[in-house]
């Protein structure tokens, strides 16, 4: 009974660990479970920790509470120590598990006492299952302890049996997710007796009373947390054998409002639907009232949504006039099977008038289970209302004011023309009736209507009474008359300000959903990650009106974010700070959100969404909650839908770059090819040439020196040509390393086409070249061994198809913010059919045998491919006066040419 | 030429390269030693002292930048690079390790006799010149007065700016041999500088002053991606 998980697993522990060393993917934890303090779990775990350590594992000390027994710091003495952190809070020196360190110093196994824990102000998490919960991702393995009050589920049943409540608490899938549970057990009888030895200190320090160790209560404790465990293995083994089946058959719905026994309501629902392994949702209606929530009331919501997201539940927000209405359409469409509510006892003379709630859930939904939890505790928050509710609708405005008196003295007015063309009384009284319900109508709140009845009576009594100008009214039916006054104001106010209400609060639904549709289509028509993440800031600054930055990589990297300042702030820099980059990192690592408002890294100035794709962060939103105004539930998860709406932008962005790149390759791949299968045909001319001549040298001695000259001189030629071509393929080879760009750096146009020159000059002794560069220097960026490429292939060309001796001019210009270079001849001009694809090359056949083409059909290609490469254009014309002209053009400021 | 023969070693692991460069320079008046390997390269440069070597980069033991180095330690023997066309890199970063001058594959017979030359005649004025440099020098139509600190061209003078003349004093103390671009602008602006264009802009003044056509030079060539060269003879 002692331990639940067998003794067996110590002794496979050690090769566990082994295992798991190879893929140190999550740490792992295993937790001392108790029922009591004293139980003897810190005990325990540093005795199992002490074993780990004998047998060669890397144990430390993360923390252990100081208050442990001597018996137990006993066994602290052989294991390493990780310094506490301290802190110094209101003057009061607190020591605190230092997280950081522990990070830093990645032990295999690391003992932090008291899952439950709540850390101290100016630490990174609020709790400590927080602390534990990153050790574990950082793949460090973990051992703690916690007792059995201090579960999240449990928490209430715990209450009511113990009448003590507790704070500190920890959310169920901690307790669920450990990989080991180990139940530290000793009998009440013998923890009686350890507190009256005194052996414990009387826990003030956890805040717990002495009552709360009655044998009764301690009894009660012990099956409370047996029967925890026991559901954890068999929930274990139900698991292991069903896997994802249990869905389809039941869905909780939890339907909360603010009074505080809601969270009862999630609480039993979070059992029950673990117990019946069934998911659970947890619904809150917005109806008109909720407006006039007072600021506890709106804590007390938030709270609740916390609580049951910490306990699993998906939590919705929807809006509407009839709660029941609400609940039933949202049960239908979403497959609930089973809707929790809580109900207070309390009885008003309304419920005998109108349908109690959970009667039309019934008639609305009638194969639906519903759970009613009693609400016990009290039901205080409801008495008051209305207090609230008037003193909101009672403010008073200059505005309404005048309104009220200007329609008050018209319809006197018009009363008084009435009298004065003798129509009967009853008539200016009917003006009055209306004039209230005009003013009711016109202004916010209860009191003008109010008001305006009590002076239409005055007014009403001392003018058009008699005896006139005098309060006094002999008629016993002005009360009356008075009375229905009055009731047509306050019903008409009322009316006015439902529909005032709900009519604000459907248009902020309203523009929510607008900003949603229209980021939405946006981003759909969104190209590239700059543009997505600008059209994100600026919807995100507009709804909110923040101050909103998005990290597209770590910052740690280095990179980084862009921000988007809001109007109201005047200096966002805060937002960039080394602190919050901090918390940007946690966000990145931890694929949680974090920040102001958060559990974690609260005293950040940002509130932190990951923007997370397939279990991937993408990028994190940040948004400014500086000035104490912190995010609500609802901005919360406004900003959670914007970050998928981005995430699936930045996806799909990702996605159509990879698809680019592939493309880009593919053509690479054909370039290549085509490249390939013409070279090889062309290398094999002048290799033929070249083995011919130098075999016919070699076997035939005797050959008179003329021819043996004339084989020699081909075999030159021959190789000459060979080392153009293989000089073309080298640039071709520069080109495609890239993504079909090139290296650019600036270089002076002269240099480079001295440089072509004088290789062509060595090359054909005596041609005649005639240069022209610009007075002044032009210096384009590009890549210089390639465009010198480009125009040695130009000026070889016209050097081959002119005769020899004619001039050929080379021309170098600047026309505006391109350079022009021109290689002009004198030669027979380009045919006519060739002119459209003379840089097509290899790639198109011309019908000639391919011979024909040898020397520059691939060179014209290749000046295409380099000058496309630099952005640039090239051209070919013939003259009108003969001969051809090459013209290709380059952008001076790396603008695209078009 | 010296009466008493030059000793040039090769190091080339392409053979027929190595048979036609020493078929070149045996019949040039040159007594050639060959090796294939860039260790035993250094081993050779130690116990034989040639007069030149000739490095080919790409060796199957060990880069011909790191024979280079070993040298370079202990010897400033004159060393030619032989390196492929397209890798401007790695002929910037033999030069600045102290390699004199490169060829570039495939080259002629009279480019690479002229490099050895003036390669040569470089280091034996580095020997036995340790006095005071020359006080004029002359190549083609050019002469530059280092004393009156005056430039002409075919007796005219060029009137060149303070930089304009530190540049074209630099690459005539390093007659016939590439300097960098790195290396000029270091010299002559300092090692902090970052102005990249200067000396390009420098240099097309400069050429704009002392050659007929400046996109045909004649005195300062340029090496494309490498740097420049001042012609020694034309």
């Amino acid at each position: 009974m002692k331990e639940y998980n067998s003794k067996t697993n110590n002794s496979n522990e050690l090769s566990e660990h082994t295992n798991s060393d190879d893929k140190k993917e999550a740490g792992r934890l295993k937790i001392f479970f108790g029922y009591a303090a004293g139980a003897g779990k810190t005990y325990a775990m540093l005795d199992d920790a002490g074993e780990q350590f004998k047998s060669g594992i890397d144990v430390v000390i993360g923390f252990i509470d100081p208050h442990t027994r001597p018996e137990t710091l006993k066994l602290l003495n052989k294991l390493p120590i990780l310094p506490p952190k301290t802190l110094f809070n209101n003057d009061i020196k607190v020591k605190e598990f230092d997280l950081d360190a522990a990070l830093k110093r990645k032990p295999h196994l690391i003992i932090v006492d008291q899952l439950d824990h709540s850390n101290a102000e100016g630490v990174r998490n609020k709790k400590r299952y927080q602390d534990i919960e990153e050790l574990l991702n950082a793949g460090i393995d973990v051992y703690t302890t916690v007792d059995v009050q201090h579960i999240e589920s449990l928490n209430d049943i715990i209450r009511e049996i113990t009448k003590i409540s507790v704070k500190e608490t920890i959310p169920d899938y901690i307790f669920e997710n450990a990989d080991k549970v180990k139940f530290v057990d000793v009998e009440p009888d013998e923890l009686m007796k350890r507190f009256e030895e005194g052996k414990l200190l009387r826990k003030d320090e956890t805040g717990l009373e002495y009552s709360f160790f009655s044998k009764n209560n301690l009894r009660l404790l012990r099956e409370i947390a047996m029967r925890k465990a026991t559901d954890r293995i068999s929930s274990f083994n139900q698991r292991k054998n069903k896997t994802l089946q249990k869905s389809i058959n039941t869905r909780f719905l939890v339907c909360i409002s603010p009074s505080p026994s809601s969270a009862k309501c999630i609480r039993w629902a979070a059992r029950t639907s673990e117990a019946f392994h069934a998911p659970w949702t947890v619904l809150y209606v917005e109806t008109p009232e909720s407006m006039k929530f007072s600021e506890d009331q709106i804590k007390t919501i938030r709270s609740h949504m916390d609580l049951a997201e910490r306990l699993g539940a998906k939590v919705v927000t929807l809006g509407g006039n009839d709660v029941a209405a609400v609940v039933s359409e949202y049960t239908k469409y979403s497959g609930i099977t089973n809707i929790v509510i809580g109900k207070s006892r309390q009885k008003s003379i309304k419920s005998l008038f109108v349908k109690s709630f959970e009667d039309k859930l019934i008639s609305l939904l009638k194969n639906i289970e519903i759970h009613i939890i009693p609400d016990s505790d009290n039901a205080k928050p409801y008495k008051n209302k209305h207090a609230i509710n008037l003193n909101k609708n009672l403010f008073l405005s200059f505005n309404d004011f005048a309104k009220t008196f200007v329609i008050l003295i018209s319809a006197t007015l018009f009363s008084f023309g009435i009298r004065a063309a003798g129509v009967g009384e009853q008539n200016v009284i009917m003006f009055y009736i209306l004039s209230v319900l005009i003013i009711s109508r016109i202004t916010s709140g209860y009191l003008y209507g109010i008001l305006a009845s009590f002076l239409s009576v005055f007014i009403f009594t001392f003018l058009f009474v008699e005896p006139y100008y005098t309060f006094t009214a002999f008629q016993p039916d002005y009360p009356i008359t008075f009375i229905i006054m009055l009731f047509a104001a306050l019903t008409t106010s009322a009316l006015i300000i439902r529909i005032k209400t709900k009519a604000s609060l459907a248009a902020e639904r309203e523009r929510r959903t607008e900003v949603l549709y229209e980021i939405n289509k946006k981003l759909l028509v969104t190209r590239g990650l700059d543009n997505i993440i600008e059209a994100a800031n600026e919807y995100v600054t507009k709804l909110f009106d923040r101050t909103s930055i998005l990290y597209l990589e770590d910052p740690v990297n280095g990179k980084e974010g862009i921000i988007k300042k809001s109007r109201e702030d005047k200096d966002a820099s805060y937002m960039m700070s080394k602190k919050e980059k901090a918390v940007v990192h946690w966000v990145f690592v931890n694929k949680k959100r974090a920040g102001n408002g958060t559990d974690t890294l609260m005293e950040a100035s940002g509130f932190y969404t990951p923007i997370i794709s397939q279990g991937n962060v993408l990028g994190v939103l940040g948004i400014s909650c500086d000035k104490g105004n912190f995010f609500n539930h609802n901005n919360r998860s406004l900003s959670t839908m914007i970050a998928s709406l981005v995430a699936m932008a930045l996806e799909r962005q990702y996605l159509s770059y990879e698809q680019r790149r592939i493309l880009i390759e593919a053509e690479k791949e054909k370039m290549r090819s085509n490249l390939l299968r013409a070279i090889s045909h062309d290398l094999r001319t002048p290799l033929t040439g070249i083995l011919g001549a130098s075999s016919a040298i070699l076997e035939n001695e005797g050959m008179d020196i003329e021819t043996h000259d004339k084989l020699i001189g081909g075999i030159k030629e021959d190789a000459q040509w060979l080392i153009r071509m293989v000089e073309n393929l080298l640039s071709v080879t520069r080109i495609s390393e890239g993504s079909m760009s090139v290296v650019k750096t600036p270089e002076a146009a002269e240099e480079i086409v001295a440089e072509a020159v004088s290789r062509i000059r060595t090359r054909f002794e005596g041609c005649r070249i005639n240069v022209k560069v610009p007075d002044e220097l032009l210096l384009i960026p590009m890549d210089g061994t390639l465009i010198e490429q480009v125009i040695i292939n130009l000026l070889e060309n016209a050097v081959k198809h002119t005769a020899p001796n004619t001039v050929i001019d080379l021309n170098v210009k600047k026309v505006g913010d391109t350079a022009v270079f021109e290689v002009s001849d004198n030669g027979l001009g380009i045919q006519k059919q060739d002119l459209t694809h003379i840089f097509e090359g290899f790639a198109v056949s011309k019908g000639k045998s391919s011979d024909s083409s040898r020397g520059m059909g691939i060179g014209l290609s290749i000046c295409k491919s380099i000058i496309i490469a630099h952005n640039g254009k090239i051209q070919a014309e013939n003259k009108k006066e003969g001969g051809a002209v090459f013209r290709f053009i380059l952008p001076l400021k790396g603008v695209k040419y078009e | 030429m010296n009466s008493d023969k030059r000793m040039v070693l090769i190091v080339e692991d392409e053979s027929g390269i190595s048979n036609f460069i020493s078929a070149i320079l045996t019949s040039n008046g040159y007594n050639i030693l060959k090796t294939e390997r860039g260790r035993e390269a250094v081993s050779i440069t130690a116990s034989q002292c040639p007069d030149l070597i000739l490095l080919d980069l790409g060796l199957p033991d060990i880069d011909g930048i790191e024979v280079l180095k070993s040298i370079r330690q202990w010897s400033d023997i004159p060393v030619i690079i032989v390196s492929a066309r397209g890798h401007e890199r790695e002929k910037v970063e033999a030069l600045d390790l102290g390699a004199d001058d490169y060829v570039t594959k495939p080259f002629g017979t009279s480019e690479l006799l002229a490099r050895i030359r003036t390669a040569i005649r470089h280091r034996q004025k580095d020997d036995f010149g340790s006095q005071p440099k020359a006080e004029i020098i002359n190549v083609g139509g050019l002469t530059i007065d280092y004393v009156k600190r005056i430039v002409t061209v075919e007796k005219k003078e060029v009137h060149l700016t303070p930089v304009e003349y530190k540049i074209i004093c630099l690459l005539s103390k390093y007659i016939g041999k590439v300097m960098t671009l790195d290396f000029i602008t270091k010299e002559v602006w300092g090692p902090y500088t970052n102005e990249d264009n200067a000396l390009r802009v420098n240099m097309a003044n400069i050429r704009r002053k002392i050659e007929v056509n400046p996109a045909e030079p004649k005195y300062i060539i340029t090496e494309v991606g490498v740097g420049y060269r001042m012609v020694d003879e034309i």
